[in-house]
This record gives C-alpha cells, structure tokens and sequence, in this order.
C-alpha cells in the first residue's frame, strides 16, 4: 500500500512538471487530487487495511497529497507568470512613433520681461499700478513739473487728442494718480504702454511699453534708489551684472541719474549691442522733485521717494539679440513661437 | 554743442586725453556724445616748393613738376593749371593719406613716373570758405611765408589738429551751452583750478538813452527783459583773424566776416546769443522791441520769407521788423561790405516765446536753442562788453564808450538756505560740510554763513534738492551707496483682475496661442474691413499720418491684420491672442476736456486645424470655469462682422461679457484671408467682476444615481438648447448632467428631421430615487418635449 501511494506521488510529481499550461496542470489536479483521483481512490480503498494500520496508511496518503498540493501551487504559479510574460512582450509597442502632445503657444518677449519685473518688484513689496492711455495733460505734464512751455510737450514728441488731451508719453502719470489718492508709504511699479511720435524704424517705434518705479515714505535716500536699482538689474539681467549712475535731467526728479548697466552680452567687454562701450543705457531715475510731491498734496518736509522709468522693448530686444523692432510687432507666429 | 578742447585750455589746465576727459565730463553730468579728431586722417602730407615745370611728352594738359619736399626733391605729374614754379603749395607723398580714406601712391601717368599728388583745399577735407583765397579746382597755394615749413607736416603747419568734444546739454544748464560752463565743469571735473580770462567783463560804461542818435524801446516788456546796445564807428568789414575763424569752425560754425563772427563767437564764448545791425538800416534809427503784428511779414538772413502773429516779438525799426527776437535777424538789416557803423545787440527774450516762434517758422537755431532754455539778463552786460573788447582787439571798428541799457527790472540775487544735513539726509551719505562748501565754491556759488548766493548762470538751482544733485554729481555719483528701503514694509500683491489676466493669458497659451502686440492706432481703412462705425472713434490731432490716426474701438481690425499676415506668409494653424484695450467717446467727454472710456480685452482668432465654431466655444466655456462664473447665458450675437448663423454671446443679466464666432466672410475676403477663421473677444474686467470669489464646498453625493436614456425626432431647425431647457425645467432638481450623445438624419425619419439622444443622470441629495420619481420625471419631460418641440419619441 505504502509503495503504491509512493508511486502515486512520483507519477504526480513528474506529471505536474510536465505540465505546460494551466489546463494541463489542471488535468493532473484532477487525475490525482480529484474526487475520482488516484490518491482519493487510495482513501477509498482504507477498508481493506488493517484498523491499527489505517492512520499510518492515511498519514501516508496526506503527506503525499502535501506534497503534489505545494509542487501544483509553485508550478501554478511559474507558468502563470510565463503567460504574463508572453502577453506583455506581444504588446510591444514602437515608442519613436509620433506623440499625442496638444500644441502649446507662446508669450509676447515683452510680457515675458514684463512678469519678470513684476515678479522681481512684487517680492520688494511693490504694488503693481495702472492708469488711463489717453490721459489728461494735467497727469502727464502739469503735476510733473513739466510746464506749458517744456520741449516735452512738442507736437513733434506727443500725440494730442486735444489741447488738454494726449496719448500719455509716459507712464508717469500713474504716479501722480496714485500719488495724490494714496498716503505714503506708496511703493508702487507701474508697467504699460506709451506712445511718442516717432516713425517706425527697427530701433524706433511710435508705440512702445515701460515700467516705472515710485517709492514715497519718510527717510527714503538717493542710495536706496541705487540698492534698489541694482537688485532689479541683477535679477532682471543676471546677477554678475554692474550698474553705473550718471547725472542727468528729467524735470519732475532730483537729483537725477541715467542708468547705465554693463553690457549684459560681452559682460562689458564691448561688442555690437553696446556700441563698444562696454555699458548700455537702460533707465532714467532719480530724488521725487519736491515740487511733484508738493503738487500731489504730500509734505517734501517729511517725505521723500524716488522715482525711475526702463523701456521693455530695449530690454526684450537686448536680452533676446533681437535687432528690429517692427519684429515685436508684426506678429509672425514663426517669431512668436521662439518665446 | 560742439567744442574744441583747445578752446577749453583757457579754462582749465587740461592733462589728460581726450578719452579721458570726455569720461570725467560724463561722470559729472556734461554727456560727451562724440569724440572728433580732426587731423587724424591726414597722413604724410608735407609743404613743399615746386623747382621746376616741363611739358609731359605724351599729353598736352599734363605738366611735370620738381618739387622739393625737405629731405628730397620729388617728380610729380599734375593737371593743374594754376601752380608755378616758386609756388609753396601741400604735397601728399608717396604712401600718404587723405580725408576719406583717399590713399596716394607713386605711380605712372602716361609713361612719366610720379611721386605723390599735390591738394586742393578739398582734398585735405577742408572747407573753402575758410580759405577765400584759394580757388576751387585748383592746387591749394600756400603763403610764401610758408617757405620756412618745406617738409613739415601740413597738419601741423594749418594747424589741422583738433580733438572736438560734442556735449549733450540737457534743457536745465544753459550755462553749458557755452565754453566758459563747460571750461568750468572740466576744471571742477579735473579737480583743476577754474581760471576765468573774462573775469572783467562786468565792467560798467555809463549808460546813456541815446548813442550817434539811436533810441531804444521794450514795448514788450512782459517778453523782453533787457536790450543793450552798443555802436561800433568806422567798421572795416573783412575777414576774421585765423584763430577765430578756427574756433568757430571746430564748434561747427561757418565764419562770415569779422561783425558777424564777433556775435557768434560771444554766442559760443559766454552762450549769450547777440546781434549785429548796420545802423543805417535802423529806420528812425529806433530801436522797437514789440509784438508782431497780425500776418506782419519778414524775410529772414536765409532769404524766406516769413508770416508772423502777435505771439511772436519783434526787435523793429519805426517801420518793419528788422529781427525775429532771439530766432534770426532779417536779410535787409544785416551787415554788408558797406557797413560803417555796427550796433551790437545784447538782450534777454522769454524763453517760451522764443521756443514757440522758432518752431511755428520752423527755425531752430543756435541763437533760439540757448533762449529758449532761458537765459539770466545779467549775461547781456558781459556779452556786449566782450564784443566790444573783441572788435576793437581784432581791428574790426572803434566803439563808442557808452551803452543803452534798458532793463526795467534787474534780476534779484538768488539765495536759498544752506543744510548739509538735509542733503546727506536725501542722499543717503555722509558728505561733510567742509567738502560741500568746497564743491559749491568751485562752481561759483558763493557759501555766505547758512546761506548760499547761486550765481546768475545758475538758472537752474532754486532749492535744497537742486543743491544736493550739484554736490553728489561732483562727489561722484560712483561714490552712492547701494542701501535698502529702510521704512514700513508693504505688500506687494496682484489684484484679483491681475491674477485672472494672467491666468487667462496662460490657460490660452496652453491651448495654443500665441500673445500679439500691435498699435492701438489704425486706419480708417481698418474700421471699413471690420464693418466698425469709426464715428465715435478717438480721432489724433497730430497722428503719424491717416493710417494710424484713429484708436481702435474694437480688437478685430488689429487681429485680423496679424491673421491676415500669417496667412499671407503661408503659415498653417495660426492661433493668437492679444491683451490690450479698446477706446471710445460715447459719451463725448473729450469735448469737456474730460477722458473717454478705455476697457480692457482680450480676443483671440484661430484658423487651419481645429479652427470650429465649438472650439471656440469651449475655450470661452473653459475661461468662465476659470473666472467661477457659473451662470451665464449663451445667446445667438447680432454683429455685422460676424456670421450671423455662427456667432454667439455671453451674457450675464443684460451684460453682455464676450463674443465670438466665426469672421463674416466679407471681412475675411476684405483681409484677404482665404480661411474661416473664428475670433472671440471678451471683457476680462468683466470676468473679473463677475467671477465669485469664495469657493464653497459641496458634499460629495451619498445615493446612488439611475441612468436613463432618451432618444426624440424632432425638426431640423429645433436647437439642441430648447430641448436641454425642457429637460432641465422638468427634471427640477434631480437632474445631475445631461449629456448628448448622439445625433443623426435618415431617409427614414424623413426630410428636415433629426434624431437626438441624451443620457440623462438622476440623482437626489438626501434620498434613492425611487423607480416612481424617475419614470414621472421621464414621462413628464417626453410630454413637454412633444407639446413644446413636437417631438416623437423613438423606441
């Protein structure tokens, strides 16, 4: 009995790693542990041994059932992993095909200078402020110090709606606006376009855009302006960059300065962008005139602030060694799309 | 303004190069724009004397000369006709160069070898009229003087050699526009001594109402602050000394004679502009400083003649004007060979004035553009004296030692309070007092205890901030230092519009666009292509010409001309998008001075693949999921510029808040455009009105949902709105999405039918539905849709 159980499970062991699917494997369940499986039959046929030999011949029988059991259950387990196998490789599929991707569009290079100044200025504290285009004389000139007879308020320099109106020439207006609704500490940039009459060339347009900065609160310096200003130039044009400050004069700020900053190209060797100087103008700014504060209803005798103004185009057009200015817009999406 | 640095020596001891000076100027706030060295493109041109003259063997209007150049006696082959032997004339050697990068080599004229070229006047770069006794095409001939300088250096001998500085002057330093402020910036540059040669110039003569019986009158008083005159007797009108004449050519004037020259040279000297007249032409022999009259005619030195009005101000005799006040003198008052007797004229004209008439006539000179920056009164005195020294020392005449003076009311001495600390307070600095009363000296400002006397030149200085910029540009700007705002600290934050442009601008960008910029000024023509009324569009007074001189009322015109140059340019799928505003005077503010409506928009166009009416629509349905607006309505847009089958809006209440659809095909043939291209355009002040600005939660659902289908036939021309509505005004509030998925036309459901199939999703918050509640809701919505639409139900 006990050579035939053994045999049993020889015969089963070899079976099983013979099998090769899972309906193979399967069948020899069934051949042996089955209800009518060889080793079942064994059981069935206990009545024919001995009653003290019973529970050794069924210690026999269970080990061996133990033991195809467990071989079934790792064989099981190898071919299914086999099938798994084979299903993935056949679903291979060619990855260099072309993808699915959505197109996707593209900035204007001045807006893209511009929410970088923002970015740059709104972690300053500064607010970001806009006003009217077509702007009362009042706001672009007037309140700047700038009087009825100044050059700035030329024909030949300013579009004018009307005697008392203009296409604003410069975002300074803003300022005043905010200067004379707002109490001090007024920390502010006002980015936007501006208009000039000047006919449209690859360095010169009618239309272009700027930002400008005001700062207004007790104990504001001259030097705080130049810490300021070299932040901004820093993060805005790289941080080995220099700034140079040179005396000048805008009516409604002093002192005043332009702005040179080395030449973010050669790093002030000296090339085509810089004319060989080595430095590039790139802003205008200076003390708020105290007439300007006082014009806005704010005490020169306690505060003070600073003011500076940075076209966008001369900025996008260096940064992006663009070299005419009627790219920016003519709107080609072969040129858009570069940004 | 251009200066010589030579001319500047008189000033300032000057020990640097040009380069140099022209970076410590620049520093301190006298921009130099160029550096001209004159004399650098003549190379090995020497004097030389010509020995000899033959016949050329081969040519008959060629000569062969001996010339003896110093250290050799050269062969030299010429055309010119007016050289002869002894001649001292300017000879280029072999291997020399000329202005123009002219270079001269030996070579062959007509098989007889030369060795060089001698010059004309203008070969050597040089003008003729500064040589008037040189002929025009011919060989420059040299004093016989000259002799002494056979072999030297033409250069050096004319004395060609010149470094020119151009400075920018800004609008505040008239005193700049003169070579004595900037001989006084470039000592206070140089940190040298500032030596005045003119220091005695305020020296008075007695003045007196008339001289050889010329009168002087301001009618204009209000225009005109002071007019001396002084008189010049038995003037010899000729030509001005060398030294002169070279002066004023390196500051880019041309001589005329010695009168003329004396007035320019004063000009660029002291930056007084002056004037001479020959007495005889002084009607009357009086002198009328007055207004124009209405139309009143003068013809000008340059020969034009010119209409003027009450604005501008004359200097006239007792019948017609003899000047345009601080512009130009007329052609008939001016000196002539014949002229004995000179009155020179010294005055101060309001600047505005000035400005105003120069540009009305269109006469921007070198007298206008230092009036017009506005000039002291006090400088007339030093100028006419100057003049006076200056004619008598060149020979030019003899004056008569009294002066007409009018000057009804003398310029005060200007004084403001001296505070260092409130200077180094607005600096940021800490200057110390004894350096700035150092600074303010060297620039004439006289430190009188608290009190500082600004010097009459100073027109520009008037308070603490003007004195703070004199002492910071002369310490040195390079010396601020780089320090934080040390005050309250403030938020820097977007506004709620400000964060949803940019979000919009992204969501497009994501979708595909490209941002635009264009001008917000356009042609007439653009508002015809559009189908725009450009009745209420803001008109440009002085616009660039017709076609940007009316602001855009609508984006269309500039989107489209940037589509229409893509599709001109064969680019495929072209999708942008521009942020910008639109203009109008509906209300006709402009006319009472006050400003017309601007409002921010967005539009965007798109052509080529997925350029649809629905695409469209769903970018416009995504920006309002963006914005949180929720509840809109969609209604079919009436715009002449638009299909009208095809086109949409989107309202909120009566606000209308965008646009789109497709492009009227009349539009797009006027562009050009061979595509559909579909456009939108929307109100994102208005997005950001109404989008809600607190985001609530809602609980997710607890019940379950029960899915139904429907399928109708309705008729062609029922829209796919009307049957949505039934379904959700039947459903009430248990309707959770209805979802089309399905349309489709068959014979079978006959001519002008369609069949429609939704998905409905029912669910309630606090309860299952039950199989009653949705077969009611069901037939109830199948009813109305065959009462409402006559619909029929399909199996």
């Amino acid at each position: 009995m006990k050579d035939q159980i053994l045999k049993i499970k020889e015969n089963a062991e070899k079976d099983v790693s013979n099998a090769k699917s899972l309906q193979e494997l399967n069948d020899v369940r069934v051949k042996y542990l089955g209800k009518k499986g060889e080793l079942t039959a064994v059981l069935r046929g206990m009545g024919s041994v001995a009653p003290e030999e019973r529970p050794i011949i069924g210690g026999f029988v269970n080990e061996a059932r133990d033991i195809i059991e467990n071989k079934i259950e790792l064989k099981e387990k190898e071919l299914k992993e086999k099938a798994l196998n084979e299903k993935l490789q056949k679903e291979k599929i060619d990855i260099t095909m072309p993808s699915k991707k959505t197109k996707i569009g593209s900035i204007h290079p001045i807006t893209g200078v511009i929410d970088n100044v923002k970015e740059i200025f709104l972690g300053l504290g500064y607010e970001i402020a806009d006003g009217p285009e077509i702007e009362k004389t009042y706001y672009v000139f007037d309140q700047l110090n700038t009087p009825i007879d100044h050059p700035a308020r030329d024909l030949q320099d300013t579009f004018y709606i009307n005697d008392n109106i203009v296409l604003r020439s410069q975002t300074s207006s803003v300022q005043i606006r905010v200067m004379e609704t707002q109490k001090p500490p007024i920390k502010i940039i006002c980015p936007g376009a501006v208009y000039r009459s000047d006919s449209v060339d690859p360095t010169h347009s009618p239309v272009f855009h700027q930002f400008e900065g005001l700062v207004i609160d007790k104990n504001i310096t001259m030097s705080d302006l130049k810490g300021t200003l070299e932040i901004f130039a820093k993060k805005c044009l790289g941080e080995g960059t220099q700034i140079r400050f040179r005396p000048h004069h805008f009516p409604y700020t002093e002192p005043s300065a332009e702005v040179d900053v080395s030449c973010f190209v050669c790093k002030g060797k000296g090339c085509r962008v810089c004319k060989n100087q080595g430095w590039i103008e790139l802003l205008g700014c200076g003390m708020v005139h105290p007439k300007v504060l006082e014009n806005c209803g704010i005490d020169s005798n306690i505060y003070s602030g600073f003011a500076f103004g940075c076209g966008l185009e001369r900025i996008a057009m260096a940064k992006y060694g663009i070299d005419d200015m009627r790219l920016l817009y003519e709107n080609d999406v072969r040129f858009l799309k570069q940004f | 303004m251009k200066t010589s640095i030579e001319w500047l020596k008189e000033y300032s001891d000057i020990n640097v190069d040009a380069k140099t000076l022209a970076d410590r100027l620049t520093i301190t706030g006298s921009k130099v724009e160029t550096i001209e060295q004159k004399g650098n493109d003549i190379k090995n041109v020497v004097v030389g004397k010509i020995l000899e003259i033959t016949k050329h063997p081969n040519a008959d209007k060629l000569i062969v000369t001996k010339v003896d150049i110093g250290n050799e006696v050269v062969q030299i082959v010429t055309g010119a006709d007016n050289v002869h032997v002894g001649d001292i004339i300017p000879i280029a050697k072999d291997g020399s160069e000329l202005p123009g990068d002219v270079k001269i080599k030996k070579g062959m004229l007509r098989g007889v070898e030369s060795c060089g070229m001698m010059c004309a006047v203008t070969e050597l770069g040089l003008d003729l009229a500064d040589y008037p006794e040189q002929i025009e095409h011919g060989i420059m001939i040299l004093p016989k003087e000259f002799e002494k300088f056979i072999g030297k250096d033409i250069v050096d001998v004319l004395k060609l050699r010149e470094d020119i500085l151009d400075f920018e002057i800004t609008s505040n330093r008239p005193d700049c526009f003169s070579i004595e402020g900037l001989g006084r910036e470039t000592a206070i540059s140089l940190g040298e001594k500032f030596k005045n040669p003119h220091k005695d110039l305020d020296k008075e003569v007695k003045t007196v109402n008339e001289i050889e019986g010329l009168k002087v009158d301001i009618e204009a008083k209000d225009l005109c602050y002071r007019y001396i005159a002084r008189v010049i007797k038995d003037v010899k009108i000729e030509s001005s000394p060398e030294w002169m004449k070279r002066r004023l050519n390196a500051c880019g004037v041309r001589a005329i004679n010695n009168i003329v020259d004396i007035t320019n040279y004063v000009m660029l000297e002291l930056g007084e502009p002056m004037h001479a007249f020959d007495i005889n032409s002084v009607k009357g022999k009086h002198i009328i400083v007055r207004r124009a009259k209405e139309n009143e005619k003068i013809i000008t030195l340059d020969e034009i003649e010119r209409t003027l009005d009450n604005s501008d101000l004359v200097i006239a005799d007792e019948e017609k004007p003899a000047a345009i006040a601080g512009v130009m003198g007329g052609l008939h008052s001016g000196i002539s060979e014949d002229t004995k007797t000179v009155v020179f004229e010294a005055a101060t004209f309001n600047r505005g004035t000035v400005r105003l008439t120069a540009k009305k006539v269109g006469l921007r000179t070198e007298s206008s553009s230092r009036f017009e920056k506005g000039l002291s009164p006090e400088i007339a005195l030093r100028a006419i004296n100057r003049a006076v020294e200056l004619a008598e020392m060149i020979g030019a005449g003899k004056a008569v030692e009294a002066k007409i003076d009018v000057y009804p009311e003398k310029e005060k001495q200007k004084i403001i309070k001296f505070e260092p600390e409130k200077i180094n307070n607005l600096l940021g600095m800490n200057i110390s007092e004894e350096e700035m009363k150092t600074i303010l000296e060297n620039l004439g400002i006289k430190v009188n205890g608290n009190m500082l006397e600004i010097p009459y030149f100073r027109v520009d200085i008037e308070r603490t901030a003007d004195i703070a910029e004199e002492i910071i540009r002369i310490h040195g700007y390079d010396t601020l230092q780089s320090t934080l705002i040390n005050a309250e600290s403030t938020l820097g934050a977007k506004t709620k519009e400000q964060k949803l442009q940019d979000q919009v601008k992204e969501f497009l960008v994501n979708k595909g666009f490209s941002e635009m910029y264009s001008f917000a000024f356009i042609s007439p023509e653009e508002f015809k292509k559009c189908k725009l009324d450009n009745t209420k569009a803001i008109k440009i007074k002085n616009p660039l010409g017709e076609d940007y001189s009316l602001m855009r009322t609508s984006m269309m015109p500039t989107v489209l001309q940037s589509i229409a140059t893509n599709y001109n340019k064969k680019n495929k799928n072209v999708q942008l998008f521009e942020i910008g505003k639109i203009y109008s005077d509906e209300q006709g503010n402009i006319e009472k001075d006050e400003l017309p409506t601007e409002i921010e928009q967005i539009a965007f166009a798109i052509y080529g693949e997925n350029a649809d009416f629905y695409t469209v629509k769903g970018i416009i349905e995504n920006i309002l999921e963006i914005s949180n607006i929720s509840k809109y309505q969609l209604e079919r847009e009436i715009n002449a510029n638009l299909h009208p089958g095809r086109s949409a809006k989107i309202l909120i209440g009566k606000d209308k808040i965008a646009s789109f659809g497709e492009v009227h095909p009349e539009v797009l043939e006027n562009y050009g455009i061979g595509e559909k291209v579909y456009y939108a355009v929307l109100d994102i002040e208005k997005f950001a009105k109404y989008g809600k600005n607190n985001k609530k939660y809602i609980p997710i659902p607890k019940y379950p949902a029960v899915e139904r289908d429907i399928a109708i036939v309705v008729d062609e021309e029922i829209e796919v709105g009307q049957i949505e509505n039934i379904i959700s005004k039947k459903a009430k509030n248990i309707l959770e999405t209805a979802k089309l998925f399905d349309i489709y036309r068959n014979e079978k459901l006959g001519a002008n039918k369609k069949s429609v199939a939704y998905e409905l999703i029912f669910r309630a918050k606090d309860r299952t539905l039950t199989d009653d509640e949705i077969k009611n809701t069901m037939d109830a919505i199948t009813k109305e849709l065959q009462v409402a639409l006559g619909a029929e139900l399909r199996a």
